[in-house]
């Protein structure tokens, strides 16, 4: 498509795919609302009906929403079960108190050191377990929740005094103002809460925030995608804490007095209770839920002991009623405007042609690099993989040209996914080597891989359901980005510029594949073939130089499969190479420039279309041997 | 070496507590993928309702039928009225939230732990309560040195037997079969024909009720229970669940039972061990997960990509 074609469609079309005026209005409305908000809290200790003692409710609200909001990095945005969260509020708290009273250390000055040093503990207890799934990493919590509260019991070297607790612990002190009363204690603790939000939601609309959700949706396609899923984890862990932590500093100087008691399962239980009752991964709800959890009890307070009674029951009802929480995070139809990256291009065709230009700049051509070294970019030398009795992949040896279409085809079961896994990194073989680009990749983790310049596609299709297309392939750029939290959390210009680049390169990829018109589409709505183009679109995206597909053409129709066809060989001529399994014979004679047949773990024949077509020892693989 | 003996027996005993709670755990989690939260409770309520039996009208079920007699007839009823508790959370709490994902389920089962508890503190209030000495056998003996109570024997036979008859049924049934094929794959198994609803009927019943009976044996064995201790006893027993490897009944058997010993030997020896044995549970149980993520005789299972 030329410029002229583009900008005259784009003269059509700018009435549907600009911003519908109704939804910049109630994005007007949603600023003016935001900002009454605001209002309100920081006018709240000034009503009439406000007390001290409901001050001091607001101020415990306040403690259980950063709370709250430090545990939904975790099990909000990255979907780990942390039930042990309180092991890193408690070391907060033990931090400043133990400092305080015995050496004297400002509050205020231990507040980031009680960060520090809770993220420095979740970094070192989470580590050795961050691999486990679901409910094993839950238990793990659970346990280091415990552990931490029995430590702190047990009095070691007689600086947690044990059951008794810290008393005289200091108050906070800004310059010559002591923060003593409740309502300065409001104000420091609700200052700290839209200091994080203010973070949070900067690091939600970055690649940072993108990657933890991507690992949410689906861990592997994740990995697979170039995401080191390993750090984010650790990341949302350390970052979690470390707020935690914060929390825990201005829990203990306001009550001036810790003890283990504070710190019990139940408080972890509570906060998983407080983001699931807002809403998962929704800031207004995490504060919501906090509301909830502390004046619930206030309001029953005359029933005495039947209040956690009703809490309970309440929690149920809840979650029968609303499992997705009170104030769920808004999740569906998103336009660009909602990706939070600011003086994006206008009108959107602009972002596919800057796209184009920066993918044609970034490529260096593999034919260029490898043909001055060697006529294969990748190889793979007597690989070898056994599991338990059964040898998977046997002593194969594969050798992909550039720029040229290479199929494995064999019977089911031949092992060839097994083979693209061995390749991706996903199993470590027992034997062999695998070389790309003369550089040997044997044992690196997939995500490394997948900056080398392998992507890949899954035989049953790995999508991140409940994110939109365009976030789907937004994954893909990720492992070549460079700015880290720190910076999507000031967004600097660098930042701000990657985050552009990687919306124009998958604006383009999407465009490429055919899907331009449903970026705004979560990923689950799409009919299957539709799935498989966005798988594509999210490989390419990474920018390879090698792209494997597993199965590209299973569950396609005959129009479909031709479409297929068509992309592929388009690929090839923008200078990919590809790696091929399938199924459909059609596709594989149709495209291949090089055929291998695998079966039963090892290498039957290699060679043209035609060639492989009578080849005697392939029939007799598929078809069985005949009767003589 | 006396001493190693008397804490092993104690070990053992204990851990039958772990092991016949942690089944129940096992169970459900195997069909429901749930850590149904509220099945320590459930052995809370067990042992206050093992409790509200024998001080019935100061003592008379163990004066009509004796003490062993008494204990019969409460682990009976104790066995039915948790068995039927059981079932109740199943269809208020859990049934209706299934649809709804998981982070749902986990937050209704640990409403329904409180709910449970704080239903026990409103009912039988705050304080600890003793199960009366003259329901409980004092019987006791020497061998070898070693100080033994008859009744430490009948919990271990007791608990043994009953988990010998739940290891037949699981393993060795037709519906035993079932179980393990919903535990397996859910959604297969109905499709097979399996009644998914005898299936979670059965293990909301049965691991509830079991539970509950080892709350009656917890109580007649340490004496005095209290509303909250349920938290404590589900979180161990649940760390033997996955010791053992989660949703294989074997394996819950096998947790509880180490874990008791790992503990009472902990326990005995370590200096000021008593304070410190819950830690010594959950590092044993971190680093059981990083060298066997499935627990000990849980298959290992590759996901699929």
């Amino acid at each position: 498509m030329d410029l002229t074609t583009l900008f005259h469609q784009r003269l059509q079309n700018t009435q549907e795919i600009g911003k519908p005026p109704s939804q910049q209005r109630s994005l007007g409305i949603q600023k003016w609302l935001n900002g009454l908000i605001v209002l309100l809290f920081f006018l709240l200790p000034f009503f009439p009906f406000m007390n001290d003692y409901w001050i001091d409710v607001a101020f415990f609200v306040g403690i259980y929403a950063l709370l709250g909001l430090s545990l939904n990095i975790v099990l909000g945005e990255v979907g780990l079960f942390d039930l042990g969260h309180t092991a890193f509020y408690a070391i907060g708290a033990y931090t400043t108190a133990i400092l305080n009273t015995n050496f004297n250390i400002p509050i205020l000055l231990l507040l980031p050191l009680s960060a520090v040093l809770a993220g420095a503990f979740a970094y070192l207890v989470m580590s050795p377990v961050i691999h486990l799934r679901g409910d094993y990493l839950c238990i793990v919590t659970i346990g280091i929740g415990e552990i931490v509260r029995i430590i702190i019991i047990n009095n070691p070297w007689g600086i947690t005094n044990g059951p008794n607790g810290i008393t005289g612990i200091g108050v906070p002190q800004l310059g010559s103002i002591m923060i003593i009363n409740s309502t300065q204690f409001y104000y420091l603790i609700w200052g700290l809460v839209a200091i994080t939000i203010f973070a949070l939601i900067r690091l939600q609309r970055s690649r940072i925030g993108r990657a933890w959700n991507y690992i949410r949706e689906d861990e592997i396609a994740a990995e697979l995608n170039g995401i080191n899923v390993r750090s984010y984890k650790l990341l949302a862990f350390v970052l979690g804490a470390a707020l935690a932590g914060i929390t825990g500093n201005v829990y203990a100087s306001k009550m001036m007095i810790i003890s283990p008691d504070s710190f019990l399962f139940m408080e972890s239980a509570l906060l998983f209770c407080i983001v699931l009752l807002g809403g998962l991964g929704s800031v207004p709800g995490t504060i919501f839920g906090a509301a909830v959890i502390v004046v619930f009890p206030e309001i029953f307070r005359q029933f005495a002991s039947f209040r956690l009674l009703f809490f309970g029951a309440a929690l149920i009802i809840m979650m029968v009623f609303r499992p997705g929480g009170i104030l769920p995070r808004k999740r569906g139809h998103l336009g660009l405007e909602d990706l939070g990256i600011r003086n994006l291009p206008q009108p959107e065709e602009i972002l596919i042609q800057n796209g184009k230009t920066l993918v044609q700049n970034l490529r260096v051509n593999p034919s260029k690099t490898s043909h001055s070294h060697s006529s294969t970019i990748l190889e793979t030398r007597s690989i070898t993989l056994h599991f338990g009795g059964l040898t998977a992949v046997n002593l194969f040896d594969l050798q992909v040209k550039p720029n040229k279409i290479t199929s494995l085809i064999g019977p089911n079961g031949a092992g060839k996914t097994t083979l693209f896994n061995i390749i991706t990194g996903i199993y470590r073989p027992n034997k062999g080597q695998i070389i790309f680009q003369n550089e040997e990749i044997t044992g690196l983790k997939p995500h490394q891989i997948v900056q080398k310049g392998i992507a890949r596609t899954f035989q049953n299709i790995r999508l991140f359901p409940n994110m939109t297309c365009l976030e789907n392939v937004m994954s893909g750029p990720h492992c070549h980005a460079q700015t880290n939290y720190w910076s999507a959390i000031l967004r600097t210009p660098a930042q701000h510029q990657e985050e552009k680049a990687i919306v124009e390169i998958s604006s383009h990829r999407l465009h490429q594949v055919g899907l331009w018109e449903y970026r705004n589409e979560l990923a689950k709505n799409l009919p299957y073939g539709k799935q498989r183009y966005l798988e594509i679109a999210r490989a390419l995206a990474t920018s390879p130089q090698l792209l494997i597909l597993d199965e590209p053409s299973s569950g396609l129709n005959d129009k479909e499969s031709e479409d297929l066809m068509e992309l592929l060989q388009s690929l090839v001529s923008e200078g990919f190479t590809i790696l091929l399994i399938e199924h459909d014979m059609n596709v594989v004679m149709g495209v291949s420039n090089w055929i291998v047949v695998m079966d039963m773990g090892s290498k039957i024949a290699e060679g043209h279309s035609a060639d492989i077509y009578n080849n005697p020892v392939v029939i007799e693989a598929y078809l069985g041997k005949e009767e003589e | 070496m006396v001493i190693f003996f008397e804490q092993l027996i104690n070990g053992l005993t204990i851990g039958s507590f772990y092991a016949l709670v942690a089944l129940g755990y096992s169970m459900v989690y195997g069909v429901m993928k749930l850590i149904n939260f509220a099945h320590g409770d459930l052995f809370a309520f067990g042992s206050y309702v093992g409790y509200t039996i024998l001080v019935w009208n100061s003592g008379r079920i163990t004066q009509i039928f004796g003490i062993w007699g008494g204990m019969a007839v409460t682990l009976l009823f104790t066995f039915m009225v948790v068995g039927i508790a059981g079932i109740l959370v199943e269809k208020a709490a859990y049934r209706p939230v299934y649809p709804a994902g998981r982070l749902p389920l986990v937050v209704s089962a640990l409403g329904m732990s409180i709910f449970i508890q704080n239903g026990i503190m409103a009912v039988w209030g705050p304080r600890f309560q003793a199960y009366p000495s003259e329901s409980v056998p004092s019987v006791s003996f020497e061998i070898f040195g070693i100080h033994i109570t008859l009744l430490k024997i009948f919990i271990l036979i007791f608990s043994l037997l009953l988990m010998v008859i739940i290891y037949y049924i699981v393993e060795k049934t037709t519906f035993g079969a079932a179980v393990r094929a919903a535990a397996l794959d859910r959604e297969t198994a109905t499709m097979l024909g399996i009644d998914i609803r005898k299936v979670i009927f059965f293990v909301f019943a049965l691991g509830p009720a079991l539970g509950g009976m080892a709350g009656v044996m917890n109580g007649m064995y340490y004496r005095s229970i209290q509303f909250n201790m349920g938290w404590n006893y589900g979180l161990k027993a649940f760390t033997a669940t996955i010791l053992g490897g989660i949703g294989n009944i074997p394996g819950a058997m096998l947790g509880g039972i180490l874990l008791g010993i790992m503990e009472s030997l902990f326990a005995g020896y370590f200096p000021s061990g008593g304070a410190w044995k819950d830690g010594f549970t959950f590092i044993v149980l971190i680093l059981v997960l990083i060298w066997r993520p499935t627990g000990l005789i849980g298959e290992k299972i590759a996901e699929k990509v």
